[in-house]
């Protein structure tokens, strides 16, 4: 069956809304400085100001202009996002797709290997690790990645050992191709939208992993992050600045995970046809009912 | 008493006509020579009788006599008297204005001294003999039917009873009741006498001859026991004359031989319309070697084995899926793999493709032992799998499906690619212009995309296809069109085809020869019109009768004996499961 998801999603508005989303916060990230006048590690001497001309969400503890530091922690979040989405589906696909299709003794070891990490209890390693080694970034990125690759690898793993028993492939390996070729021409093209779904979920989870972290200190103490400025917030609850503090922070984090969230969940349903609403079929069944 | 031909050479101006025959002909032999017009059948008959007009070089010895360097006078003597000849063309070979006897009577009077009376009487006895009575005799020939005419011909050949018997062509245009009178008489005509029929009807020749000859562009090709030969020709140009013939007891569709008989070309006089060509064949003519009797020119030695399979075993899942099977497949023939579903058919042509490891047993093409499946393999053997639109990527579109076997191979630039891909398409009859080629699978009809597979199956030019329910998706009208263009391949380029089918009646109609597999077995093998007409397994006919629509008779026969298949195959073979596990 041909599907070509990509241009399926296209259609979904469910997916439609879910890009704009990721646009919209990814363009106030990126162009952070044209939308706002200070540096987010600017003092501008009040402290806890509430939201006025100059501050659209006023100022926090220190007095930093809330609103530059949330769009700076944006891109904190988009950065490991999109990093470890690159990373982790890399790994993912490199032993998940080498394990199939080598087989045998290297097989089992790369599987015994993702199950024992998937068995990890992912948060308290990496606060250990993290603790142990000094936090910083490109390491925690690094951290979110070695623990979110395996159930990727699995999956790309049995979506592999099924195509390679595909009669295109068994059509190929009769006209004489050798590994490289199947791989490149059919493994990886019919795998592509699995690719992308495994993707957007690293993405999600490396968000919300990221902000996790931090808010439990796990962080470059360097790096502006939605986690650790939500930790912040936290300890002056007793007072309004929550309102202005604490609540757009989670508001961007939501939105950027939800905005993630539809754009696989629409992804999902192109790929896998159990998922698909199919008119005529719901229309047959429902008309088999009443006869 | 024999004639014995040796290196004949016959040329008419530049042409020659007869490149070195060798023949030898015995007392009570009788030869036929066989093919297509033009070959130098008539040319070769004249030669000895003598009549021939073209230069001759070489040697015919009749009696120990050489026939070259006598004098005009003594053949004069020897035709009529010691050689006669029955000649092709009936109409014009009596004299139209003498009556039929006078004329028998002339033939005698010139070899004997004899009155004019007495010899008219034994032209009378002579006609009565051949089934003319008196008035017959006294007729004009244009008041006599063809075939009259042609007995007054085998009167006349007969009349002084000569020793040596040249029949042309003594059955042509004679309806079959009428030519089954000839073939009669022409028995008892030619007992104790050497005889030479020349004739391109097969069944004549079967019916009269005990030898056979086939010449083509003045060589003889093949020479050996009529029947074997027919049988199992092992001379391609032998091969297509039998494929063209129409027999009553072929199953399979006639096939011709393509393109013309040119006279005067170097090497083999067949090369050019011979599908297993090489190099050395434009070269240099192929010297007659004799093997088990038969005479065969080629220089591959006749039709080549192309696949043998040697006891091959494959096990499945420590499940027995083929046993120790063997088969073999020649250039340019079809053999049928015919049995039920899960007998084993696909995971034999799986098993020769190399994507099944078998346990043992060995593949070999073109006499050599397959190892190593490489490019060089799977440009010569070719896989139509059974479902088309499986087989194809459903990312694929029509062109680079096409191309991508070309592009595994790394055969030639994008453009020869693009060139060849076309081709291919264009031989399976498909469109080539730019919205087709940009089609997905997705977007053809089945017979389309069947059509698709097929042309990137041929697109590396296999000389091997295994075709695997090439046709069981489409509907009749398709399928028809499909197989036609699978034979019309195999003529063009000696394709062999491994037809794998549960349908009898489709391998009836495309097949040489048939192979029928139960549970991971051959039970029967043999030439199809054999073993569909005395098919002697029981599985087999079942198989037929079942083809035949004839259900009821066997039915408990099939229950019984399928259980007893399974027993066999699956608790029975204990040993054969332990040994594998």
């Amino acid at each position: 069956m041909h599907i070509d998801a990509l241009g399926e999603i296209s259609h979904d508005p469910l997916a439609r809304a879910g890009a704009l989303m990721l646009a919209v916060i990814a363009g106030l990230a990126i162009f952070a400085p044209l939308f706002s006048n200070y540096s987010p590690h600017d003092y501008t001497g009040n402290i806890f100001s509430p939201p006025d001309g100059d501050h659209p969400l006023g100022t926090d503890s220190m007095g930093q202009d809330i609103w530059t530091r949330l769009l700076y922690g944006a891109r904190t979040s988009l950065l490991v996002a999109v990093a470890v989405a690159l990373i982790s589906t890399s790994l993912s696909l490199l032993v998940g797709a080498s394990a199939a299709l080598v087989g045998g003794l290297y097989e089992r070891l790369c599987m015994r290997i993702i199950d024992a990490l998937i068995s990890l209890p992912t948060i308290i390693v990496m606060i250990l690790v993290a603790a142990y080694l000094r936090p910083s970034l490109p390491l925690l990125i690094l951290l979110i990645s070695l623990f979110s690759w395996p159930g990727g690898a699995r999956i790309i793993r049995s979506q592999v050992l099924s195509l390679k028993q595909r009669m295109h492939i068994n059509a190929a390996l009769t006209f004489g191709a050798g590994k490289g070729h199947i791989i490149s021409r059919h493994i990886i093209p019919d795998l592509s939208p699995i690719i992308c779904a495994l993707m957007m979920q690293d993405a999600r989870r490396a968000v919300f992993m990221e902000a996790g972290l931090a808010f439990l200190g796990v962080s470059d103490p360097t790096v502006i992050s939605w986690g650790k400025m939500m930790n912040q917030a936290l300890a002056f609850t007793y007072l309004d600045v929550w309102q202005w503090w604490l609540v757009p922070i989670g508001l961007a984090l939501s939105a950027t995970l939800i905005g993630i969230s539809f754009l696989s969940f629409s992804l999902e349903t192109a790929i896998d046809p159990r998922l698909r609403r199919d008119e005529s079929i719901e229309e047959s069944m429902s008309l088999a009912r009443r006869a | 008493m024999t004639l014995s031909i040796r290196d004949l050479r016959v040329s008419f101006g530049k042409t020659e006509i007869l490149r070195g025959i060798d023949l030898d002909l015995e007392v009570g032999e009788c030869l036929a020579l066989v093919g297509e017009s033009g070959a130098g059948k008539t040319t070769l008959g004249l030669s000895v009788m003598g009549l021939s007009r073209g230069s001759a070089s070489g040697e015919i010895c009749f009696k120990k006599r050489s026939l070259f360097g006598i004098s005009a006078e003594e053949f004069r003597e020897l035709r009529g008297a010691e050689m006669a000849m029955v000649f092709q063309n009936v109409e014009d070979a009596l004299d139209p204005v003498q009556r039929i006897a006078d004329q028998i009577a002339e033939a005698i009077a010139v070899h004997r001294s004899i009155n004019a009376r007495n010899a008219s009487r034994l032209a009378v006895r002579h006609l009565s003999n051949v089934g003319l009575n008196k008035e017959k005799a006294r007729m004009y020939p244009h008041q006599l039917s063809g075939g009259e005419k042609q007995r007054a011909l085998i009167a006349m050949a007969l009349v002084n009873d000569p020793d040596l018997l040249i029949l042309d062509e003594p059955t042509a245009s004679l309806d079959a009741l009428t030519k089954a009178d000839i073939i009669e008489l022409l028995r008892s005509a030619i007992v104790g006498r050497m005889c030479m029929v020349i004739t391109h009807d097969l069944s004549l020749a079967a019916s009269l001859a005990e030898r056979m000859a086939v010449l083509y562009a003045g060589r003889i090709m093949e020479m050996g026991r009529t029947e074997e030969i027919l049988k199992g020709p092992r001379h391609p140009y032998t091969r297509g004359l039998i494929r063209s013939y129409p027999a009553m007891n072929a199953t399979k569709d006639l096939q011709g031989i393509l393109g013309q008989m040119v006279h005067g070309l170097p090497g083999c006089p067949f090369h050019q319309r011979c599908t297993q060509r090489i190099d050395i064949c434009s070269l240099e003519v192929p010297e007659q070697t004799e093997k088990d009797g038969r005479i065969v020119a080629c220089h591959r030695g006749g039709i080549v084995p192309l696949l043998e399979i040697k006891g091959l075993s494959l096990t499945l899942d420590c499940y027995p899926v083929l046993c120790d099977l063997d088969i073999s497949l020649c250039e340019g023939e079809t053999l049928a793999l015919v049995g039920e579903s899960g007998s084993g058919k696909t995971s034999l042509s799986k098993a020769i493709m190399g994507l099944y490891e078998p346990d043992r047993g060995a593949v070999i093409m073109e006499g050599r032992r397959v190892e190593k499946r490489d490019s060089a393999f799977y440009s010569r053997v070719q896989m139509i799998f059974q479902n088309p639109r499986e087989s194809v990527s459903h990312r694929t579109n029509v062109l680079n499906a096409v191309m991508e076997p070309l592009m595994v191979q790394k055969r030639g630039s994008h453009e020869q690619r693009l060139q060849r891909a076309k081709e291919v398409l264009a031989m399976v009859e498909l469109p080539i212009d730019h919205d087709f080629l940009h089609k997905y699978p997705h977007q053809l009809s089945g017979g389309e995309v069947q059509r698709v597979a097929m042309a990137r199956a041929l697109a590396l030019g296999p000389k091997l296809l295994i075709a695997d329910e090439p046709t069981s998706a489409l509907d009749p009208s398709v399928q028809a069109k499909i197989l036609k263009l699978l034979m019309n391949l195999q003529d063009q380029m000696g394709l062999a085809i491994l037809f794998i089918t549960h349908d009898i009646a489709l391998a009836r109609k495309i097949s040489d020869r048939m192979a029928v597999m139960q549970s991971g077995r051959i039970v029967e093998e043999g030439a199809t019109n054999e073993i569909l007409s005395r098919p002697s397994h029981p599985y087999t006919r079942r198989l037929v009768d079942c083809a035949l629509g004839r259900y009821d008779e066997g039915n408990g026969d099939i229950i019984l004996d399928r259980d007893v298949a399974e027993l066999i195959a699956e608790p029975g073979d204990q040993s054969a499961l332990e040994k594998y596990c």
